[in-house]
């Protein structure tokens, strides 16, 4: 009577004591519930068990003995896989229902994030709405749309403009310019876009563009035949002595690193890179970072 | 013969000294910021006897319990008015209280009457006042009533002080098996009645929604059963005893259905009794752990505590459209709801740095917010008027309750003299 007591008694107590108490309430009303057919396979396993014992028996033999057909007969079957005994199968079960929970609770976790976030998008986009219909709205957009072509190696086009850049004014004429010579990367004239962004440079050093002018020439001397290993190496340092605030750094570092593993600098490459991890480490220069590591050091 | 009788006298002063003992002192450990002075003279009797109890002073400790008004202490009184024509607003004003309370009270063929009158120190108006009666036993309560109807003028809201408590006390017992009594006190924890006292363990109280009959889960038979109580005659009557787990009873707002956990199916689950036909049905089917219902108070669906995510949170079951939803996500424990009479605010024992603590979930805005800063709180219940929440803790080595306001802003602790008290259940409004 005190045994079939004791786990209905922590019942009570369970949810007071918290989770750990929690999951030994989990096991103990388990266990009283499904106990009976519990013992029972288990009772039938060990008496299948048992008669399958007495057909085969303990065989030994001596030193001597050879070895005779009489032996292979009797070698005891092989014992049958978890899956085939109900008692392993009683405990696939109660792992499969864990699994399943912990997975449910994920579920639900991730259903209520995203019922939060639409709630959330819904009222960013509600409060934009009212801004742009107050008339503010025009100043805002001009930094983004000139700045919307993606690359193939940076995943993050809109941010090409610096803390450096924005506070640079544009030059008159820069934009145009600048457009044009990346108008040549998209369409992938990379002789004619080197020329280009190098006139570009020449035209406006200082200008905003000047830092995204200094990259793309890093990345076209990597493209063009033949490719310019050192011309690249020399237009990433100069962006990353002058501009070391630069959205492009981390981009730039991991180029760096790739420049000097072409170059057959192995240590430098690795030194690159591994800097780019370290001190980008949320960056997707610092992932692609650790896939070069991965794949080639 | 002497020595028997004196043997049997012994015996009965050890059993009712504990319960005398058993009684709850309050004390106020955090209030509001400035509240509010107001002077509860003392009432004038007119009665051939003593008057049964000092109603003015039971008035006056509501109020200080309240945390939001500082009553005026009576030595700084400088008269004691009883009549509307006896206030001078000039002695009120000396001593900077804002409101007065005078009353009368008279006693009539077992009937205890009060007239009660609330001025207005700075307007020199009246601005309650009320007759009230009740017999002569429940003085206290008649003293809660105007209590309560003298709260409701100042702050709007429905006072709570003529309601009850249902809670478990335990005399720890080194010799042997410990003493579990089932008490029910007033709202100020005085007057404390043994229900029921077992050497066995006492669970899960819950009241009826009139307040005129409790359920709970006593061990007195050797394994969990449900029982119910009706207060007034003590009768009492055996529900459940079903194999397995018995527990965690609550009672439909329309009185007619209980809701419990049973395991006798499996794992536990929530099932419904219907209490005219005994019929049972079973609610969730679920192998993780449903427990701990508490009906919305529409009566058309409840929370309940469930593990089916793999960690206890709280989840609402639709009776009506059968649908389960999970309405906690906030940190990784959250157990034992109780939903207030608004239907809106719901408190629970929430896990926050690997302590257990008391928090409020707002079903509207889904806003968790956290109310005790102690350690290993539990069971907490809210009034009927959804100011204060009552919950058992830790003070010491010792269970007592607690009380904090809906915001936090107020809190009082009510120990018992002696033993551990817990699993507080906050009786529903009585009619009178």
């Amino acid at each position: 009577m005190k045994s079939a007591n004791a786990p209905t008694t922590r019942i009570g107590l369970a949810f007071r004591a918290g989770p750990i108490a929690f999951m030994a309430l989990a096991i103990a009303t388990a266990l009283p519930t499904q106990a009976q057919n519990y013992i029972d396979v288990e009772g039938e396993r060990a008496a299948a068990q048992s008669s399958t014992g007495t057909s085969t028996g303990a065989v030994s033999y001596g030193v001597g003995d050879a070895p005779s057909a009489a032996v292979t007969r009797t070698l005891p079957p092989p014992t049958p896989p978890a899956s085939d005994n109900i008692g392993g199968l009683f405990n696939q079960v109660q792992q499969l229902q864990q699994e399943v929970m912990r997975l449910n609770g994920i579920v639900e976790q991730q259903a209520y994030e995203i019922r939060q976030l639409k709630e959330q998008s819904l009222e960013r986009y509600l409060d934009i709405d009212r801004r742009l219909a107050a008339g503010g709205g025009g100043a805002a957009v001009v930094g983004g749309t000139d700045q919307t072509a993606g690359s193939a190696t940076s995943s993050n086009p809109t941010a090409t403009v610096g803390n450096k850049g924005s506070t640079v004014t544009e030059q008159p004429g820069e934009g145009e310019a600048y457009r044009a010579a990346y108008a040549l990367v998209r369409g992938q004239e990379f002789d004619a876009a080197v020329t280009a962004f190098t006139r570009f440079l020449q035209n406006y050093p200082d200008g905003r563009y000047a830092p995204n002018a200094h990259y793309w020439l890093g990345e076209l001397y990597l493209v063009i035949t033949p490719a310019d290993p050192e011309a690249a190496r020399q237009s990433f340092m100069l962006l990353l002595n002058e501009y070391p605030d630069n959205a492009k750094i981390p981009d730039a570092l991991y180029k760096l690193g790739r420049v000097h593993y072409i170059k057959g600098n192995s240590d430098r490459a690795r030194e690159y890179l591994n800097r780019v991890r370290r001190e980008y480490p949320d960056s997707s220069a610092a992932r692609l970072a650790g896939d070069f590591i991965d794949e080639n050091l | 013969m002497l020595l028997t009788t004196l043997r049997i006298t012994l015996c009965l002063l050890l059993m009712f000294a504990p319960l005398a003992r058993a009684q709850l002192v309050i004390e106020i450990t955090q209030g509001v910021d400035d509240p509010t002075p107001i002077a509860v003279v003392p009432f004038a009797w007119a009665g051939a006897e003593a008057p049964p109890e000092d109603l003015a002073q039971v008035v006056q400790e509501d109020f200080e319990r309240s945390g939001q008004f500082a009553p005026v202490p009576r030595a700084d009184m400088l008269g004691f008015p009883t009549t509307e024509a006896e206030i001078f607003y000039r002695d009120w004003r000396a001593i900077q209280s804002e409101y007065v309370l005078i009353g009368q009270v008279s006693a009539q063929g077992g009937q205890l009457a009060v007239r009660y009158e609330l001025y207005d120190v700075l307007r020199q108006a009246r601005i309650a006042e009320g007759d009230l009666s009740m017999p002569v036993g429940e003085a206290r309560m008649l003293a809660h009533r105007v209590s309560d109807a003298v709260y409701e003028k100042l702050t709007g809201i429905p006072g709570a002080f003529a309601t009850r408590l249902i809670y478990v006390s335990v005399t720890r017992n080194p010799a042997g098996k410990d003493y579990f009594r089932l008490t029910l006190a007033d709202s100020d924890g005085a007057r404390p009645i043994v229900l029921l006292e077992s050497r066995e363990p006492i669970m899960s109280p819950s009241w009826s929604p009139d307040g005129t009959q409790v359920a709970y889960v006593s061990f007195e038979t050797g394994r969990p059963a449900i029982f119910r109580q009706v207060l007034a005659t003590g009768e009492r009557e055996q529900l459940t005893n079903y194999r397995g787990l018995n527990s965690s009873p609550a009672w439909s707002p329309d009185g007619n259905t209980l809701a419990m956990v049973l395991s006798k199916d499996g794992s536990p689950d929530i099932y419904l009794m219907d209490l005219a036909t005994r019929r049972l049905t079973r609610v969730t089917r679920h192998y993780a752990i449903d427990t701990e219902p508490s009906w919305m108070p529409d009566g058309g669906s409840f929370l309940f505590t469930s593990d089916r995510g793999g960690r206890p949170q709280i989840y609402s079951y639709d009776l009506r459209s059968g649908l389960t939803e999970r309405v906690t996500f906030e940190g990784v424990y959250n157990a034992r709801a109780r939903v207030a009479q608004d239907g809106r605010n719901v408190v629970l024992v929430h896990q926050r740095d690997g302590q257990f603590q008391i928090a409020i979930h707002d079903l509207v805005t889904d806003r968790l917010q956290v109310l005790t800063n102690t350690e290993l709180d539990e069971s907490p219940s809210i009034a009927p008027n959804g100011s204060m929440v009552l919950y058992a803790t830790k003070f010491g080595d010792r269970g007592i309750l607690s009380a904090v306001s809906v915001d936090g802003g107020i809190k009082f602790r009510l120990p018992a003299r002696s033993g551990d008290v817990r699993e507080p259940a906050w009786s529903p409004y009585v009619n009178y």
